[in-house]
């Protein structure tokens, strides 16, 4: 036991305190004014984790560990200043190895004359003064590092990030330390066991320039695992592409399966008694010796964790296996509790769409309920005017054809007239009306079109329809009452070829446009007949339902109904055009 | 002799206008305003077409073609709606025409004359 007090203790403690409080384990210092420390006994270099030589007085607070040195400038400021005499802390911290350290701290005054404004500290390392086993020392890192993993698990339900922590905990100096490690997850389907990330050096290069930058960053377990759950992509690019799709096939009779199905892990050399899938996987990962430690989360294989020590070549105890089984359970109930996670997410996100759908549902059963209302509306209207008009118009024919008409015979004539073309409106109306009986579908809408440009050339009978017509090859499949919609498009063709064409031509064509289904009706007319067709669209199309046409106006509900809209389109310069859109059917629901 | 037709409908203004038209065109016309009372007269009259309505209060045109077929087979039926729905029944099949509604009267007369030709034909083969 050393007793004899260095020239630097000498020089604030007397001999026989300083070899006292050595034997103690109790550290003492002085600090002078400017925060430096100009004295110091064996036990405090040891406490405060400086090197052995006198050298160390003379150290700086900024030297040593932060939490320590916050306590001391408090402490020396406060004795400085004659607050007070003395000052008691209790300190807890990891040291730069990642031990925890708990320290009591007592400072004072060397003197009360205030010639000097030296302050004498003494440490008191409670680990020591508990006697604390090492065993006890090891058993609190293992916890430390155990709490440190679960609260990183604990902080996400994202699996990468899970599988980030899982890995910096069995790999981290501060952790389990192993070299590398290899995380494989359970594919249940085909019961394989699918490479997915690892971490560690390639090389024993890599190692060296990994290994100093983290111990230069001095960063605690819990720190790194936070650091690295932060980091983007993947923790080691080169390691990953030795797992990236690498399968491993659970057999019965390999030393991997049985663990997999036992759930308890295995701490292997490789030799010739290993099995071919073993061995193969140990080939694969360029490894003598390995720890083999599944991931079970209430009996269910959640993955495989591999670790070994390939680059330092360190013996793998049993003891840190069986601390890598603690980490891996513990991962494993995590992944679990993502996979509920996400299993629960994916139910709210198709619950969300099932809901929309339900909406959008809801909004065409009331537009086709209104649909069918206005048919049957419509149905009960066209009965009740088709016997008036029936009567009307057949007296007036018949007069007409009687000769008896007389002086009348002009208005009998004008009569005759519009009674026709009232019972041409109704005839359209009733179209209409049996329309709203059919049932949704997915229509092609091209198809829809081709086929009312053949009905309106089979009405038209004989004259020449101007008519042009070009269909995109590309499906556009709508939704919709099938007829309701053919008799729309056909309203709208016929206006084209009866109201606005003559004397000239329409070019018609169909196109996808932002989701949507486009029917452009572009009228090739001459200047001297544009205006006279802008302002018969205009009219047309008039804002004001009242003035609209009907069959136009059955047509636009229709349209609307379904989602639709029909209108001008604009453009100055360009000939007068109509469009016509619906909305495409999404491919989801087809 | 004159052939006979039977016009069932019960709007009064399109019998009457059918059986003005009808017997200037060389018909003999009857006219009752339902199915039932159609029934009725042909199970004692003989005609050569009728001209049958469908919606009508008491039995529909689409009953009393059921019945009519059932009594007077060999009679033919037109069926002449304001509707354009009613050509999809099949039940609407059991008839030898089927016509809307028009004051537009020559399509009828036309269909008339058919039915009364073939009838004709027939009974002299």
């Amino acid at each position: 036991m050393e007793t004899i007090a260095t020239e630097k203790e000498k020089s604030f403690i007397p001999k026989y305190l300083t070899g006292a409080l050595n034997d103690l384990g109790i550290g003492a210092f002085a600090l002078d004014q400017n925060g430096q420390i100009s004295g110091i006994n064996r036990a405090g270099r040891e406490i405060l984790g400086l090197d052995g030589s006198d050298e160390s007085a003379g150290t700086n607070l900024e030297h040593i560990h932060q939490n320590l040195a916050v306590n001391l400038t408090e402490a020396r400021s406060k004795l400085s200043n004659g607050h007070t005499h003395a000052m008691v802390y209790g300190v807890e911290y990891d040291d730069n190895h990642g031990r925890p350290q708990c320290l009591d701290i007592c400072c004072l005054r060397a003197d009360d004359d205030g010639t000097s404004e030296q302050i004498i500290c003494f440490l008191r390392d409670l680990r020591r003064s508990h006697r604390v086993s090492d065993d006890e020392l090891h058993l609190r890192q293992e916890l430390k590092i155990l709490s440190d993993v679960a609260a990183a698990l604990s902080s996400s339900t994202e699996l990468v990030q899970l599988l980030k922590v899982i890995l910096t905990g069995a790999t981290a100096a501060q952790g389990l330390g192993f070299n590398r490690a290899f995380l494989f997850l359970h594919d249940e389907r085909n019961n394989t066991l699918v490479g997915h990330m690892a971490v560690g050096p390639r090389s024993a290069e890599e190692a060296g320039d990994i290994w100093s930058n983290l111990d230069s960053m001095r960063l605690s377990l819990e720190e790194l695992l936070d650091n690295n759950q932060r980091k983007a992509g993947q923790l080691s690019d080169g390691l990953n592409e030795l797992v990236d799709d690498f399968r491993i096939r659970i057999e019965d009779d390999s030393a991997i399966g049985r663990i997999c199905r036992e759930g308890s892990w295995l701490n292997l050399t490789i030799d010739s008694s290993v099995d071919p899938v073993t061995a193969s996987v140990a080939r694969h990962l360029g490894a003598d010796a390995m720890a083999l430690v599944p991931m079970v989360s209430k009996g269910h294989l959640m993955g495989l964790l591999v670790a070994d020590n390939q680059i330092t070549r360190r013996p793998i105890s049993d003891e840190a296996v069986e601390l890598l089984q603690v980490l891996a359970n513990q991962a494993a109930v995590a992944m679990e509790r993502a996979r509920l996670y996400e299993t629960r997410n994916q139910k709210r996100i198709e619950l969300e769409k099932t809901n929309r759908l339900l909406a959008e549902t809801q909004d065409q059963i009331i537009r086709i309920e209104k649909m069918s209302v206005i048919g049957e509306l419509t149905s009960a209207i066209a009965h009740e005017l088709r016997n008036p008009l029936t009567v009307v118009g057949g007296f007036a024919n018949m007069i007409l054809k009687s000769g008896t008409a007389g002086d009348n015979q002009e208005y009998l004539n004008i009569i005759a007239t519009e009674i026709r073309r009232a019972e041409s409106v109704l005839n359209q109306v009733l179209d209409f009306s049996r329309a709203s009986k059919g049932e949704n579908r997915p229509i092609d809408f091209s198809q829809l079109v081709q086929r009312s440009l053949e009905l309106l050339r089979g009405r038209m009978s004989g004259k020449e329809t101007p008519v042009f017509a070009s269909m995109t090859d590309e499906p556009l499949i709508v939704y919709g009452n099938y007829e309701q919609l053919l008799h729309a498009v056909y309203q709208f063709l016929k206006l084209t070829a009866e109201d606005l064409v003559p004397p000239g031509e329409a070019e018609i064509r169909t196109e996808r446009r932002e989701g949507r289904a486009l029917l452009l009706i572009r009228i090739l007319c001459t200047d001297e007949t544009r205006d006279k067709v802008r302002k018969t669209l205009e009219r047309i199309f008039s804002q004001n339902r009242t003035s609209q046409r009907l069959t136009i106006l059955v047509a636009g509900e229709t349209i609307r109904y379904h989602g639709g809209n029909i209108g001008l389109a604009s453009g100055e310069d360009c000939p007068p055009s109509l469009y016509m859109e619906l909305p495409l059917m999404k491919e989801s629901d087809r | 002799m004159k052939s006979r037709v039977l016009i069932v409908d019960d709007d009064e203004g399109v019998r009457a206008l059918y059986q003005t038209e009808l017997s200037q065109a060389g018909y003999e016309v009857q006219a009752v305003d339902s199915g039932a009372a159609a029934v009725s007269i042909v199970e004692n009259e003989k005609f050569d077409v009728i001209v049958l309505d469908i919606e009508m209060p008491d039995m529909s045109g689409i009953e009393a073609l059921s019945h009519l077929r059932r009594i007077c087979p060999e009679t033919p039926v037109i069926l002449n709606t304001a509707y354009n729905t009613y050509k999809q029944d099949f039940q609407s099949w059991l008839a030898d025409a089927y016509l809307m509604k028009s004051s537009d009267l020559e399509p009828l007369k036309e269909q008339i004359r058919k039915l009364v030709n073939r009838g004709e034909q027939l009974s002299r083969k």
